[in-house]
Protein backbone atom coordinates (compact mmCIF):
# COMPACT_ATOMS: atom_id res chain seq x y z
CA UNK A 1 0.00 0.00 0.00
CA UNK A 2 3.05 2.96 1.05
CA UNK A 3 4.46 1.56 -2.32
CA UNK A 4 1.30 2.33 -4.03
CA UNK A 5 0.75 5.82 -2.63
CA UNK A 6 4.58 6.96 -3.16
CA UNK A 7 3.85 5.80 -7.01
CA UNK A 8 1.09 7.97 -6.89
CA UNK A 9 2.84 10.50 -5.31
CA UNK A 10 5.63 10.21 -7.65
CA UNK A 11 3.43 10.10 -10.81
CA UNK A 12 1.54 13.49 -9.41
CA UNK A 13 4.42 15.29 -9.34
CA UNK A 14 5.78 14.00 -12.85
CA UNK A 15 2.46 15.37 -14.09
CA UNK A 16 2.41 18.79 -12.39
CA UNK A 17 6.09 19.36 -13.41
CA UNK A 18 5.36 18.34 -16.95
CA UNK A 19 2.14 20.63 -17.15
CA UNK A 20 4.50 23.42 -15.83
CA UNK A 21 6.87 22.56 -17.74
CA UNK A 22 4.25 22.94 -21.37
CA UNK A 23 3.59 26.23 -20.09
CA UNK A 24 -0.05 26.01 -19.02
CA UNK A 25 -1.10 29.17 -17.89
CA UNK A 26 -2.77 31.09 -14.62
CA UNK A 27 -5.48 33.21 -15.54
CA UNK A 28 -5.60 36.98 -14.84
CA UNK A 29 -8.74 38.81 -13.41
CA UNK A 30 -10.19 40.59 -16.18
CA UNK A 31 -10.47 43.84 -14.04
CA UNK A 32 -6.62 43.52 -14.27
CA UNK A 33 -6.42 43.47 -17.93
CA UNK A 34 -5.16 46.72 -19.36
CA UNK A 35 -5.63 47.11 -23.16
CA UNK A 36 -4.99 50.38 -24.53
CA UNK A 37 -5.92 51.68 -28.67
CA UNK A 38 -3.07 52.03 -30.50
CA UNK A 39 -2.37 53.29 -34.29
CA UNK A 40 -0.07 52.16 -36.50
CA UNK A 41 2.58 54.97 -35.72
CA UNK A 42 1.79 54.66 -31.93
CA UNK A 43 3.22 50.66 -32.25
CA UNK A 44 6.37 51.73 -34.28
CA UNK A 45 6.96 54.31 -31.23
CA UNK A 46 6.69 51.81 -28.55
CA UNK A 47 9.25 49.84 -30.73
CA UNK A 48 11.50 52.01 -31.00
CA UNK A 49 11.18 53.06 -27.41
CA UNK A 50 10.90 50.04 -25.85
CA UNK A 51 14.71 50.08 -24.41
CA UNK A 52 14.07 46.09 -24.89
CA UNK A 53 16.53 43.83 -27.06
CA UNK A 54 13.61 42.42 -28.90
CA UNK A 55 10.24 43.27 -29.18
CA UNK A 56 7.70 40.97 -30.60
CA UNK A 57 4.30 42.44 -32.24
CA UNK A 58 1.06 39.93 -32.85
CA UNK A 59 -2.15 40.80 -34.33
CA UNK A 60 -4.46 38.46 -33.49
CA UNK A 61 -8.37 38.84 -32.62
CA UNK A 62 -10.81 36.72 -30.91
CA UNK A 63 -12.85 35.30 -33.81
CA UNK A 64 -9.77 34.40 -35.35
CA UNK A 65 -9.49 30.59 -34.82
CA UNK A 66 -5.34 30.46 -35.71
CA UNK A 67 -4.66 33.35 -33.03
CA UNK A 68 -6.38 31.87 -30.42
CA UNK A 69 -4.69 28.80 -31.45
CA UNK A 70 -1.00 30.03 -31.18
CA UNK A 71 -1.94 31.90 -27.93
CA UNK A 72 -0.55 30.00 -25.57
CA UNK A 73 2.63 29.62 -26.91
CA UNK A 74 2.94 33.01 -27.59
CA UNK A 75 2.11 34.07 -23.77
CA UNK A 76 4.65 30.96 -22.96
CA UNK A 77 7.50 33.20 -25.04
CA UNK A 78 6.48 36.52 -23.43
CA UNK A 79 6.87 35.17 -19.67
CA UNK A 80 9.73 32.84 -20.47
CA UNK A 81 12.36 35.56 -21.81
CA UNK A 82 10.24 39.01 -20.28
CA UNK A 83 13.42 39.19 -17.96
CA UNK A 84 16.10 38.49 -20.38
CA UNK A 85 15.06 41.90 -22.79
CA UNK A 86 12.03 40.90 -24.66
CA UNK A 87 8.58 42.52 -24.65
CA UNK A 88 5.39 41.39 -26.36
CA UNK A 89 2.64 43.10 -27.94
CA UNK A 90 -0.37 41.89 -27.90
CA UNK A 91 -2.79 43.85 -30.80
CA UNK A 92 -6.05 42.73 -31.26
CA UNK A 93 -7.90 43.74 -34.40
CA UNK A 94 -10.95 43.40 -33.09
CA UNK A 95 -13.84 46.15 -32.98
CA UNK A 96 -13.67 48.35 -29.94
CA UNK A 97 -17.47 47.18 -29.18
CA UNK A 98 -16.05 43.68 -28.61
CA UNK A 99 -13.31 45.24 -25.67
CA UNK A 100 -15.17 42.77 -23.34
CA UNK A 101 -14.62 39.83 -24.80
CA UNK A 102 -10.79 40.64 -25.42
CA UNK A 103 -10.20 41.20 -22.11
CA UNK A 104 -11.95 38.35 -21.17
CA UNK A 105 -10.04 36.14 -23.80
CA UNK A 106 -6.46 37.98 -22.07
CA UNK A 107 -7.54 36.84 -18.99
CA UNK A 108 -8.27 33.53 -19.67
CA UNK A 109 -4.84 33.18 -21.51
CA UNK A 110 -3.05 35.33 -18.31
CA UNK A 111 -1.92 37.63 -19.96
CA UNK A 112 -0.59 40.19 -17.26
CA UNK A 113 1.66 42.53 -19.17
CA UNK A 114 -0.28 45.79 -21.34
CA UNK A 115 -2.10 45.04 -24.43
CA UNK A 116 -3.71 46.68 -27.43
CA UNK A 117 -6.37 46.98 -29.62
CA UNK A 118 -6.21 48.62 -33.33
CA UNK A 119 -7.79 52.00 -33.05
CA UNK A 120 -7.76 52.97 -36.87
CA UNK A 121 -9.25 51.88 -40.45
CA UNK A 122 -7.42 48.51 -42.05
CA UNK A 123 -5.60 50.67 -44.64
CA UNK A 124 -3.68 52.85 -43.12
CA UNK A 125 -3.10 50.85 -39.76
CA UNK A 126 -1.58 47.63 -42.29
CA UNK A 127 0.47 49.87 -44.44
CA UNK A 128 1.94 51.57 -41.11
CA UNK A 129 3.06 48.39 -40.22
CA UNK A 130 4.32 47.14 -43.26
CA UNK A 131 3.84 47.12 -46.99
CA UNK A 132 4.21 43.30 -47.23
CA UNK A 133 1.56 42.41 -44.78
CA UNK A 134 -1.96 41.50 -46.58
CA UNK A 135 -3.72 42.42 -43.28
CA UNK A 136 -4.39 38.54 -42.66
CA UNK A 137 -4.40 37.26 -39.23
CA UNK A 138 -2.38 36.07 -37.38
CA UNK A 139 0.30 37.97 -38.26
CA UNK A 140 3.50 39.03 -36.39
CA UNK A 141 6.30 41.31 -36.38
CA UNK A 142 9.80 41.01 -34.57
CA UNK A 143 12.20 43.91 -34.14
CA UNK A 144 15.65 43.91 -32.62
CA UNK A 145 16.62 46.61 -29.86
CA UNK A 146 17.23 49.24 -32.54
CA UNK A 147 13.37 48.29 -33.74
CA UNK A 148 14.45 47.11 -36.92
CA UNK A 149 12.23 44.64 -38.85
CA UNK A 150 14.30 40.61 -38.18
CA UNK A 151 11.23 39.19 -38.81
CA UNK A 152 7.72 38.66 -40.32
CA UNK A 153 4.94 36.63 -40.87
CA UNK A 154 1.49 35.74 -42.02
CA UNK A 155 -0.16 32.93 -39.85
CA UNK A 156 0.68 30.42 -37.30
CA UNK A 157 3.40 29.78 -35.12
CA UNK A 158 4.11 26.74 -32.63
CA UNK A 159 5.97 28.14 -28.78
CA UNK A 160 9.37 26.40 -30.33
CA UNK A 161 9.23 28.41 -33.45
CA UNK A 162 8.27 31.48 -31.32
CA UNK A 163 11.53 31.16 -29.32
CA UNK A 164 13.68 30.36 -31.69
CA UNK A 165 13.08 33.51 -33.22
CA UNK A 166 12.66 35.12 -30.17
CA UNK A 167 16.44 33.39 -29.19
CA UNK A 168 18.20 34.75 -32.38
CA UNK A 169 17.47 38.31 -31.88
CA UNK A 170 17.72 38.47 -28.31
CA UNK A 171 21.23 36.53 -29.33
CA UNK A 172 23.41 33.92 -27.53
CA UNK A 173 22.96 35.06 -23.93
CA UNK A 174 18.93 34.12 -24.16
CA UNK A 175 18.65 30.82 -22.79
CA UNK A 176 15.95 28.51 -24.36
CA UNK A 177 15.03 25.31 -23.05
CA UNK A 178 12.89 23.89 -25.42
CA UNK A 179 9.61 22.37 -24.51
CA UNK A 180 5.97 21.31 -26.31
CA UNK A 181 4.72 23.73 -28.80
CA UNK B 1 23.87 38.03 -43.91
CA UNK B 2 21.29 40.62 -44.91
CA UNK B 3 20.91 38.53 -47.57
CA UNK B 4 19.99 35.92 -45.74
CA UNK B 5 17.16 37.60 -43.63
CA UNK B 6 15.71 39.06 -46.82
CA UNK B 7 15.30 35.35 -48.26
CA UNK B 8 13.69 34.17 -44.35
CA UNK B 9 11.60 37.25 -44.37
CA UNK B 10 10.37 36.28 -48.17
CA UNK B 11 9.86 33.21 -47.43
CA UNK B 12 8.01 33.38 -44.62
CA UNK B 13 5.75 35.61 -46.54
CA UNK B 14 5.32 33.06 -49.40
CA UNK B 15 4.29 30.17 -47.30
CA UNK B 16 1.69 31.84 -45.51
CA UNK B 17 -0.39 32.53 -48.49
CA UNK B 18 -0.96 30.63 -51.39
CA UNK B 19 1.35 32.51 -53.53
CA UNK B 20 2.14 36.50 -54.50
CA UNK B 21 -1.08 38.22 -55.13
CA UNK B 22 -1.79 39.54 -58.87
CA UNK B 23 -0.54 43.19 -60.07
CA UNK B 24 -2.81 45.68 -61.18
CA UNK B 25 -3.02 44.80 -65.32
CA UNK B 26 -2.17 41.12 -65.23
CA UNK B 27 -4.73 38.86 -66.54
CA UNK B 28 -7.13 36.74 -64.75
CA UNK B 29 -5.94 33.78 -64.52
CA UNK B 30 -7.54 30.17 -63.79
CA UNK B 31 -10.75 31.58 -65.39
CA UNK B 32 -11.32 28.33 -67.18
CA UNK B 33 -11.71 26.25 -64.00
CA UNK B 34 -15.39 24.43 -63.22
CA UNK B 35 -16.45 25.10 -59.69
CA UNK B 36 -19.35 23.91 -58.17
CA UNK B 37 -22.18 26.48 -57.98
CA UNK B 38 -24.73 26.58 -54.77
CA UNK B 39 -27.63 25.46 -57.86
CA UNK B 40 -25.38 22.60 -58.56
CA UNK B 41 -24.11 23.95 -62.37
CA UNK B 42 -20.42 23.39 -62.64
CA UNK B 43 -19.09 27.53 -63.53
CA UNK B 44 -16.22 28.82 -64.66
CA UNK B 45 -15.01 32.09 -64.25
CA UNK B 46 -14.90 33.21 -68.03
CA UNK B 47 -18.63 31.54 -67.76
CA UNK B 48 -20.08 34.45 -65.62
CA UNK B 49 -17.77 37.09 -67.32
CA UNK B 50 -19.48 40.86 -68.59
CA UNK B 51 -19.54 42.95 -71.50
CA UNK B 52 -17.84 44.96 -69.26
CA UNK B 53 -15.71 43.28 -67.16
CA UNK B 54 -15.95 40.46 -64.12
CA UNK B 55 -16.11 40.88 -60.25
CA UNK B 56 -14.45 38.00 -58.24
CA UNK B 57 -14.53 37.77 -54.45
CA UNK B 58 -13.17 35.37 -52.76
CA UNK B 59 -15.49 35.14 -49.14
CA UNK B 60 -17.03 31.94 -46.96
CA UNK B 61 -19.50 32.04 -44.51
CA UNK B 62 -17.84 31.66 -41.40
CA UNK B 63 -15.68 34.68 -41.17
CA UNK B 64 -17.18 37.26 -39.08
CA UNK B 65 -15.73 39.85 -41.38
CA UNK B 66 -17.86 38.39 -44.30
CA UNK B 67 -20.70 38.19 -42.20
CA UNK B 68 -20.38 42.04 -41.38
CA UNK B 69 -19.83 42.77 -45.24
CA UNK B 70 -22.34 40.27 -46.89
CA UNK B 71 -25.10 42.05 -47.03
CA UNK B 72 -23.12 44.92 -48.72
CA UNK B 73 -21.41 42.10 -51.35
CA UNK B 74 -25.34 41.35 -52.00
CA UNK B 75 -26.48 44.54 -52.83
CA UNK B 76 -22.99 45.24 -54.73
CA UNK B 77 -22.87 42.18 -56.18
CA UNK B 78 -26.70 41.97 -57.78
CA UNK B 79 -26.44 45.78 -58.97
CA UNK B 80 -23.16 45.08 -60.74
CA UNK B 81 -24.64 42.71 -62.69
CA UNK B 82 -26.82 45.01 -63.52
CA UNK B 83 -24.28 47.03 -64.80
CA UNK B 84 -22.83 44.48 -67.08
CA UNK B 85 -20.27 43.41 -64.76
CA UNK B 86 -20.08 39.61 -64.15
CA UNK B 87 -20.01 38.71 -60.57
CA UNK B 88 -18.37 35.36 -58.43
CA UNK B 89 -17.95 34.74 -55.31
CA UNK B 90 -16.01 31.88 -55.00
CA UNK B 91 -15.55 29.52 -51.29
CA UNK B 92 -11.74 28.43 -51.18
CA UNK B 93 -12.08 27.84 -47.65
CA UNK B 94 -11.09 23.93 -46.48
CA UNK B 95 -14.77 22.97 -44.51
CA UNK B 96 -13.10 20.75 -42.17
CA UNK B 97 -11.42 23.49 -41.01
CA UNK B 98 -15.06 25.38 -40.36
CA UNK B 99 -18.48 23.11 -41.24
CA UNK B 100 -19.63 26.25 -41.72
CA UNK B 101 -17.68 26.84 -44.86
CA UNK B 102 -19.55 23.40 -46.70
CA UNK B 103 -21.63 23.53 -49.35
CA UNK B 104 -25.53 22.88 -47.43
CA UNK B 105 -24.38 26.35 -45.96
CA UNK B 106 -23.02 27.84 -48.64
CA UNK B 107 -26.90 27.30 -50.29
CA UNK B 108 -28.51 28.35 -47.27
CA UNK B 109 -26.13 31.99 -46.96
CA UNK B 110 -26.60 32.51 -50.85
CA UNK B 111 -30.82 32.09 -50.18
CA UNK B 112 -30.81 34.02 -47.55
CA UNK B 113 -29.12 37.01 -48.78
CA UNK B 114 -30.64 37.08 -51.92
CA UNK B 115 -27.60 36.21 -54.02
CA UNK B 116 -28.33 36.40 -58.30
CA UNK B 117 -24.68 35.71 -58.69
CA UNK B 118 -22.68 32.52 -58.27
CA UNK B 119 -21.29 31.17 -55.09
CA UNK B 120 -19.22 28.17 -55.75
CA UNK B 121 -16.80 26.19 -54.34
CA UNK B 122 -12.96 26.21 -55.20
CA UNK B 123 -12.53 22.16 -54.15
CA UNK B 124 -9.12 22.33 -54.43
CA UNK B 125 -8.34 26.15 -52.68
CA UNK B 126 -5.84 26.45 -56.25
CA UNK B 127 -8.12 29.40 -57.65
CA UNK B 128 -7.16 31.22 -54.55
CA UNK B 129 -3.65 30.27 -55.11
CA UNK B 130 -3.45 31.58 -58.70
CA UNK B 131 -4.73 34.79 -57.26
CA UNK B 132 -2.84 35.03 -54.53
CA UNK B 133 -5.85 35.73 -52.26
CA UNK B 134 -4.89 35.56 -48.89
CA UNK B 135 -7.86 36.62 -47.02
CA UNK B 136 -11.78 36.61 -46.93
CA UNK B 137 -13.56 38.84 -48.38
CA UNK B 138 -10.82 39.76 -51.09
CA UNK B 139 -12.05 41.53 -54.43
CA UNK B 140 -10.57 41.08 -57.48
CA UNK B 141 -12.05 43.48 -60.30
CA UNK B 142 -11.19 42.71 -64.48
CA UNK B 143 -11.74 44.96 -66.84
CA UNK B 144 -13.75 43.66 -70.62
CA UNK B 145 -10.20 42.52 -71.32
CA UNK B 146 -9.64 40.32 -68.29
CA UNK B 147 -6.99 42.60 -66.67
CA UNK B 148 -6.91 43.41 -63.06
CA UNK B 149 -8.11 47.31 -62.24
CA UNK B 150 -9.07 46.49 -58.78
CA UNK B 151 -8.13 44.76 -55.63
CA UNK B 152 -8.70 44.68 -52.17
CA UNK B 153 -11.61 45.42 -49.89
CA UNK B 154 -14.79 46.06 -50.56
CA UNK B 155 -14.76 49.53 -48.28
CA UNK B 156 -13.11 51.33 -45.65
CA UNK B 157 -14.72 49.55 -42.60
CA UNK B 158 -16.44 46.35 -41.22
CA UNK B 159 -18.95 48.41 -39.32
CA UNK B 160 -21.56 49.54 -42.30
CA UNK B 161 -22.11 52.73 -40.53
CA UNK B 162 -18.41 53.98 -40.59
CA UNK B 163 -17.85 53.71 -44.35
CA UNK B 164 -16.28 56.60 -45.64
CA UNK B 165 -14.37 55.05 -48.85
CA UNK B 166 -16.33 52.96 -51.36
CA UNK B 167 -13.73 51.33 -53.19
CA UNK B 168 -14.93 48.75 -55.17
CA UNK B 169 -17.80 50.52 -55.58
CA UNK B 170 -16.01 53.33 -57.27
CA UNK B 171 -14.03 50.94 -58.88
CA UNK B 172 -17.06 49.41 -60.50
CA UNK B 173 -18.51 53.11 -61.47
CA UNK B 174 -15.29 53.98 -62.65
CA UNK B 175 -15.10 50.48 -65.10
CA UNK B 176 -18.38 51.10 -65.84
CA UNK B 177 -18.03 54.70 -67.04
CA UNK B 178 -15.19 54.33 -69.18
CA UNK B 179 -12.46 56.13 -66.43
CA UNK B 180 -9.62 55.33 -64.95
CA UNK B 181 -9.76 53.42 -61.39
CA UNK B 182 -8.57 56.07 -59.00
CA UNK B 183 -7.72 53.74 -56.41
CA UNK B 184 -6.60 50.37 -57.17
CA UNK B 185 -5.60 48.36 -54.51
CA UNK B 186 -6.53 48.41 -50.90
CA UNK B 187 -5.67 46.55 -47.79
CA UNK B 188 -8.14 45.35 -44.93
CA UNK B 189 -8.07 42.85 -41.64
CA UNK B 190 -10.33 39.75 -42.40
CA UNK B 191 -9.97 36.38 -42.18
CA UNK B 192 -7.24 34.07 -43.46
CA UNK B 193 -7.78 31.55 -46.37
CA UNK B 194 -8.39 28.11 -44.88
CA UNK B 195 -6.00 26.32 -47.74
CA UNK B 196 -7.00 22.56 -48.54
CA UNK B 197 -3.83 20.81 -48.46
CA UNK B 198 -1.78 20.77 -51.96
CA UNK B 199 -2.42 17.80 -54.13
Amino acid sequence: MAIRNGWLAGFSFLVAAWLSGCGSTTSVRVEDVRVTPVTAADIQRAVRTAGAKAVLVNMWATWCGPCREEFPGLVRVAHKYQGQGLKVMLVSADSDTDLAAVKRFLSEQGVDFPAYIKAEKDQPFIDGMDKRWTGALPATFLYDGAGKLRDFWEGTASFNVFEQKVVEVLGKQAKPTGGKS
Amino acid sequence: MKRNLFMAVLVSVALAGGAFALSIGDKAPSTNVKMKNVDGRELSIADVAGREGTLVIFSCNHCPFVKAWQGRIASLGNAAKGKGVGVIVINSNDPTSFPEDGFSEMQKRAEQLGFTFPYVVDATSDVARAYGATRTPEAFLFDKDGKLVYHGAIDDSKEADQVSKHYLQDAIDALVGGKEVATKETKFVGCGIKFRPKA
